[in-house]
């Protein structure tokens, strides 16, 4: 449950922000002169915010888009990431937000048009290239669509950019505002899926499996390019049969042919966001699994990892063409 | 462990009536009232008062796996009702400007309002403001100690452009008291978070028995807490996880086996 509402008071009378007090009116709204206040101070207790957290309204004012990680992309000349909004509505326990940022509170930046105009610059930049733009690094893209109006700006905005490519992010089942718009062959929205046990377990409010397989099925009708994220997997004791369930679930819905991309990866956290997840839920399972450190990331055990991914790219490979298969390479 | 922080005996009375809480006569620094994993300290006024008597308290419950506090008082206002309460979500120090942001629940019953922390009593009201004398002090201390979601900050309106209750010291506690059943609630919400906190804590007791069965460096010491908050987390008994440790040669064994127990707990998440 959303708790309250921090609003910077500079961007107060801007018409994003407008028609985001509208609809949180029956939140309390506190005005502040920065989100950095609210956002940064250390503190802050991360899991009881996460029951109740605030949302922030505020503009960004630097570093809109940014260079993706070493290893990120679909193969695309230039990769980029921006957030429109930091954290997510989500709780899910495998995920590195838990420890990027002191609070939980979901921060929301309306001044898209700044956003805008650097996507604009750098694709111009690499006029002769093909330059991805990924969303849902810092949040899930499409979780607050009705409330963030996000895809309404961007897709128009990358649509207009021929050599701009889309990824948006997402657990979610909010496609009504795309199902209005015109399919754009350089959008791709990715689901991410865990298999049933793991998202019982840690995928907490996350929509059911099967709503969100409907949502992918209903983009794909409507004529958009959509992808599959597998990542993470989860190891636990019974996760080839929860796999296999999971890809016949999916492939008993989707035509695989029709599929712009798919991609696999195991768990894995940077020892630092691990520590900090471990300090806010000791009691996770998951966090006490048998995890080794490698080049700063903690992961399986090479051999576990290897058995993993190769039984589920394996099982992958019964459904989907292998062209259309990217692994998540993390190892460097 | 819940601390009351008030500055003056009268805004603390309705908290001790109501909880029946006990003089303490072991401490002269400040007046102390406790009761069961509750406390109850008069700072006196101002805001460094305030701040010194939550550090001092903060100290004397070093062992607390967590506190929850809450500053209960007197504020003035423009033009609020006297005796209008409210949870403050904003306090400002107007010296140094400095702002700060206790966080009600969202399960909380009061409503929010913006408090301006001055250094000398004034009468000059602003809207939508209250005014008071301790809360930046508290809030500056406080956060050292807990997390902004354990912090709260309760004010109850004594004085206003036309009413002023001053000193009128039976008055100031008839006024808060008007709320007590309110107060307690919200006092009830911050304690389930604080307990959810406290429960995720090492106890002191099953940390120094663990720590004393070999040498552990610090590194290992790291290891060890991380296996050993998990598994107590899992329902795990500790004295006979404790006796069954005690087999073992040495430290690398002892976290050995945990790490064991812990790897075969979490197969199936």
């Amino acid at each position: 449950m959303v708790s309250r509402v921090y609003i910077e008071a500079e961007i107060r009378d801007h018409p994003r922000a407008q028609q985001l007090l509208k609809r949180l009116h029956k939140l309390p709204v506190v005005e502040i002169e920065h989100f950095g206040e609210v956002f940064n101070p250390r503190a802050q207790n991360f899991r009881l915010q996460k029951k109740d957290p605030a949302i922030i309204i505020a503009a960004k004012n630097q570093g809109h888009v940014l260079a993706a990680p070493e290893g990120y992309g679909l193969g695309g000349d230039k990769n980029y990431y921006f957030s429109h909004m930091l954290n997510c509505i989500y709780d899910c326990r495998y995920c590195f937000l838990q420890g990027m940022y002191q609070s939980a509170h979901q921060l929301l930046f309306v001044n898209y048009e700044d956003f805008g105009a650097q996507i604009k610059q750098i694709a111009t930049r690499h006029q002769q290239q093909q330059v991805w733009f990924y969303s849902g690094y810092d949040c899930d893209s499409l979780a607050n669509e009705p409330m963030t109006g996000f895809t309404e700006y961007f897709i128009p905005l990358v649509a207009s950019i021929d050599n701009a490519w889309l990824e948006l992010r997402t657990k979610s089942t909010q496609i009504r505002s795309m199902l209005k718009l015109q399919p754009v062959s350089r959008v791709v929205t990715a689901f991410s899926f865990s298999d049933h046990f793991s998202h019982s377990r840690l995928e907490h409010g996350v929509p059911t499996i099967a709503r969100r397989i409907d949502a992918m099925r209903r983009l794909i009708d409507a004529g958009w390019a959509v992808g599959l994220r597998f990542d993470p997997v989860v190891y636990h004791q019974h996760y080839q049969d929860a796999f296999v369930k999971l890809l016949n679930d999916i492939f008993s819905e989707i035509d695989a042919q029709k599929l712009h991309s798919v991609s696999l990866g195991s768990f894995r956290l940077t020892r630092d966001h691990f520590r900090k997840v471990t300090r806010l839920y000791p009691e996770e399972p998951l966090f006490a699994q048998n995890l080794e450190l490698n080049n700063g990331i903690i992961s399986y055990p090479l051999e576990r990892e290897r058995e993993m991914i190769e039984f589920c790219e394996a099982q992958l490979m019964k459904h989907i063409p292998r062209q259309s298969y990217h692994p998540c390479e993390w190892h460097g | 462990m819940l601390i009351w922080v008030c500055a003056l005996h009268c805004e603390a009375k309705p908290v001790i009536d109501f909880y029946r809480l006990k003089k303490s006569h072991e401490d002269n620094a400040f007046d102390l009232y406790r009761g069961d994993n509750m406390a109850c300290i008069i700072s006196g006024i101002g805001k460094l008062a305030s701040a010194a008597a939550s550090a001092w308290i903060a100290g004397r419950y070093e062992d607390a796996a967590s506190i929850a506090w809450i500053n209960l008082g007197i504020a003035g206002a423009a033009t609020c009702e006297l005796g209008s309460i409210f949870a403050l979500n904003q306090v400002i120090d107007a010296d140094s400007g400095q702002r700060y942001y206790p966080a009600p629940g969202a399960d909380s019953t009061l409503p929010g309002c913006a408090c301006l922390t001055l250094g000398q009593p004034s009468e000059d009201y602003r809207e939508h403001q209250l005014y008071d004398m301790e809360a930046s002090g508290f809030m500056y201390s406080t956060l050292r100690f807990s997390s902004a979601e354990l912090t709260q900050s309760i004010k109850i309106v004594s004085d206003n452009q036309q009413h002023k209750t001053g000193q009128d010291r039976p008055r100031i506690s008839a006024l808060i008291h008007r709320h007590i059943e309110l107060i307690d609630q919200q006092a009830s919400g911050l304690v389930v978070l604080n307990q959810e906190i406290a429960a995720l804590e090492i106890s002191p007791e099953s940390w120094q028995k663990l720590t004393a069965m070999a040498h552990f460096s610090q590194t290992q010491k790291s290891r060890l807490r991380v296996l050993w908050r998990y598994l107590m987390n899992r329902d795990l008994n500790s004295e006979q996880l404790l006796r069954e440790l005690a087999t073992c040669a040495s430290s690398k064994a002892i976290i050995g086996a945990l790490e064991q127990l812990s790897y075969e707990e979490s197969e199936s998440l």
